[in-house]
């Protein structure tokens, strides 16, 4: 039996709007190992962003279940889920608007400690938050300055570490690396990753970005508006994409060579509205395959190889050609 | 500075840019946004400017326009040369003609760019009308035609900015930077707002457009892919010079400079995972405290002694291919070996 830390079933994020009911997050399903990295991919408008907060429960999931180390956290009353949260943080995605700008390094970091309670003692509570700028690899020097007098790479040092401030087992990066320049980039996601082996760590990485999600994730989760369309072990989603979409979606990175460049397929139009959606195919309006039954019926998701789960109608034939 | 081993004919650049130098003064400090970039672009070639964060980029194309922002942005020395003619040089009278008619900006976040309160017709029109002299009516019928050439349904010009999605708007703003039908195309991280199937749509319309009405342009991008796309040549700037340029196989292919190398190292490779990234090392020098010689020398891992103490001089390694770095002097070949491997 696997180690499975989170598991996450037909969870549901609902918003009214003054048009109807919009789906954010439609119905999505799975499990995470302790200790893995499951990448959450997708175009804005998607649900990933939604997903990361509804199991945190950042905003109250319409309806499904969020459990995690064993327990089922969406029934977990206040004080409880405040205790909860020290297991489950999140690292934001844009470092100029995530740190308050009036406390020092210090004191953001400290402030999780503090709020728990769990070092009373002050000398104490100084050298555990000098232990987390060193594990992030910030400077002791640093200790009193403040997010305007440092660069963007700095400061996602220090969101890190203030998530790290709760030992946490269970971390959510939404778009960590976004707002960063790709020599920086490299630098913070080398540290998520030696965090993670240290800790013993299991994250969530939602981002757009599929070429970071390869090189960071076991598992591969792909979402087009609030649905889960495919999911896999990285290689093998990367090497035989299932779904039009992702096919799609991987061709339309510009790839940093000029010999073998892959054909690119475009998608027509663009994403459609989450409002009140049909029980069809979502991605059927720009999918270069759409038969009758796509316009009638929604797929559910197939496991055409292990651990490989699409959801499409075509699947089988398209697999092959 | 070295331009002179290679001497094209004047007449075929569309844009020159010599040895520009641009501050930004302030009371308390300087900051030396450019310092001494070299531009080339020949007609009808696309050359890609890549940098990160404060290397430049963006003021660089601001001053094509003369549209450094004053008082505090200084262009202390250097030329500005549109088909020939010099930029700086000229008057406003002059410079408001060629702005949005001979040259036009692509801006990178459409959602700004674009007045809320007009309808997207009335905006590419406005244009229209100011460099074409034509009647309202007719601008009106000509913006209708833009908006189809870039894939918009003409029914929908009447319509408010905030009814489009963000390709959409992006796809706008092209219309309107068409609409003269520029020789030079400005295009400032066209698609970095985008999501990625929509900036293959937006990449491949331009690329289109590009070709067919023969347009000079320059894509300021921080992606290689994007480069890789759209180039011809490539210029790679780092705290305000350009330390590398090329053509795309020069770059690609036969990159010299460390901190070129570093940026396709720091790359996550979509094709081969590899357990660990390979950053630069360190940080973007503070333009308002570069450091004295090479500016990439506290991050290079072949730094030697005369890197800190001057400046590389711009050395031509083909007719195509230039690199501003000590490591390409004749006297260093056992160094070069060891960067070549």
């Amino acid at each position: 039996m696997s180690d499975v830390l989170l598991e996450v079933k037909d969870l549901k994020k609902y918003y009214k709007v003054p048009k109807g009911m919009l789906h954010a997050v439609d119905g999505v399903s799975f499990d995470l190992e302790r200790g893995k990295t499951l990448g959450i991919v997708g175009e804005s408008g998607c649900g990933k962003t939604t997903i990361g907060r509804a199991i945190l429960r950042l905003v109250e999931p319409t309806s499904g279940s969020v459990i995690f180390d064993g327990v089922d956290i969406l029934k977990l009353n206040k004080p409880e889920m405040r205790y909860m949260r020290r297991n489950m943080q999140l690292i934001f995605q844009d470092p100029f608007s995530s740190l308050n700008p009036r406390k020092t390094i210090t004191q953001t970091i400290e402030e999780p400690i503090i709020l728990a309670n769990m070092i009373p003692d002050p000398d104490k509570r100084f050298m555990r938050v000098m232990e987390l700028m060193d594990t992030v690899g910030l400077a002791e020097r640093l200790v009193n300055t403040y997010p305007h007098e440092l660069d963007g790479g700095r400061r996602q040092r220090i969101g890190i570490a203030r998530a790290l401030a709760m030992n946490p087992k269970f971390i959510i990066c939404d778009e960590p690396v976004s707002a960063l320049d790709v020599s920086i980039q490299a630098q913070i996601l080398n540290l998520m990753k030696k965090i993670q082996r240290e800790m013993g760590l299991t994250y969530i990485f939602i981002t757009h970005n599929l070429a970071v999600v390869n090189h960071f994730s076991d598992d591969v989760a792909v979402m087009y508006l609030g649905r889960m369309v495919e999911k896999a072990p990285s290689e093998t989603l990367f090497a035989n994409p299932g779904h039009p979409y992702t096919q799609a979606l991987l061709s339309a990175i510009p790839v940093p060579r000029i010999h073998n460049r892959p054909e690119r397929l475009l998608l027509r139009g663009e994403i459609t509205s989450p409002i009140n959606p049909e029980p069809v195919c979502r991605f059927v309006n720009r999918c270069n395959y759409a038969i009758p039954i796509c316009s009638k019926e929604e797929p559910g998701l197939i496991e055409i190889e292990p651990s490989h789960f699409v959801a499409c109608h075509r699947v089988g034939e398209l697999q092959k050609g | 500075m070295n331009m002179e081993i290679k001497k094209p004919n004047e007449q075929e650049n569309t844009l020159e840019i010599k040895n520009l130098v641009i501050h930004y003064i302030s009371d308390e400090e300087v900051v030396k946004a450019v310092n001494g970039v070299n531009i080339i672009i020949k007609a009808g070639k696309t050359l890609g400017l890549v940098g990160e964060t404060g290397a430049g980029k963006t003021t660089t194309a601001l001053s094509i326009l003369n549209l450094v922002p004053e008082p505090q942005g200084k262009i202390l020395s250097g030329e500005v040369l549109l088909e020939g003619r010099s930029v700086l040089a000229m008057s406003d009278l002059e410079l408001e003609a060629i702005r949005g008619d001979k040259v036009a900006m692509i801006f990178q976040d459409p959602m700004t760019s674009l007045n809320p309160v007009h309808t997207v017709g009335d905006q590419i029109a406005e244009s229209i009308e100011i460099h074409r002299k034509v009647s309202r009516q007719e601008a009106l019928k000509q913006a209708k035609e833009m908006l189809e050439l870039v894939g918009i349904p003409s029914e929908r010009s009447n319509e408010y900015p905030f009814q489009f999605s963000g390709g959409m708007k992006q796809r706008v703003v092209i219309a309107i930077a068409l609409t003269c039908n520029p020789t030079l195309l400005i295009a400032d991280e066209p698609t970095t707002a985008l999501d990625v199937t929509i900036q293959a749509q937006v990449l491949k319309l331009i690329n289109e457009l590009r070709q067919k009405y023969h347009m000079s342009m320059l894509m300021i991008t921080h992606d290689l892919g994007i480069v890789a796309e759209v180039c011809d040549e490539v210029s790679i700037a780092y705290a305000g010079r350009i330390i590398e340029h090329g053509t795309l196989e020069d770059i690609f292919d036969h990159m010299r400079h460390p901190y070129t190398k570093g940026l396709f190292d720091a790359l996550p490779d979509i094709g081969a995972r590899r357990s660990e990234l390979k950053p630069v090392k360190g940080l973007m020098p503070d333009p308002t405290n570069l450091p004295p010689g090479c500016p990439f020398h506290p991050r290079c891992d072949y730094v030697m002694e005369v890197c800190s103490q001057s400046v590389p001089e711009n050395k031509w390694l083909s007719e195509t291919h230039c690199v501003e770095c000590h490591l390409y002097k004749d006297s260093n070949e056992s160094m070069l070996k060891e960067v070549l491997l």
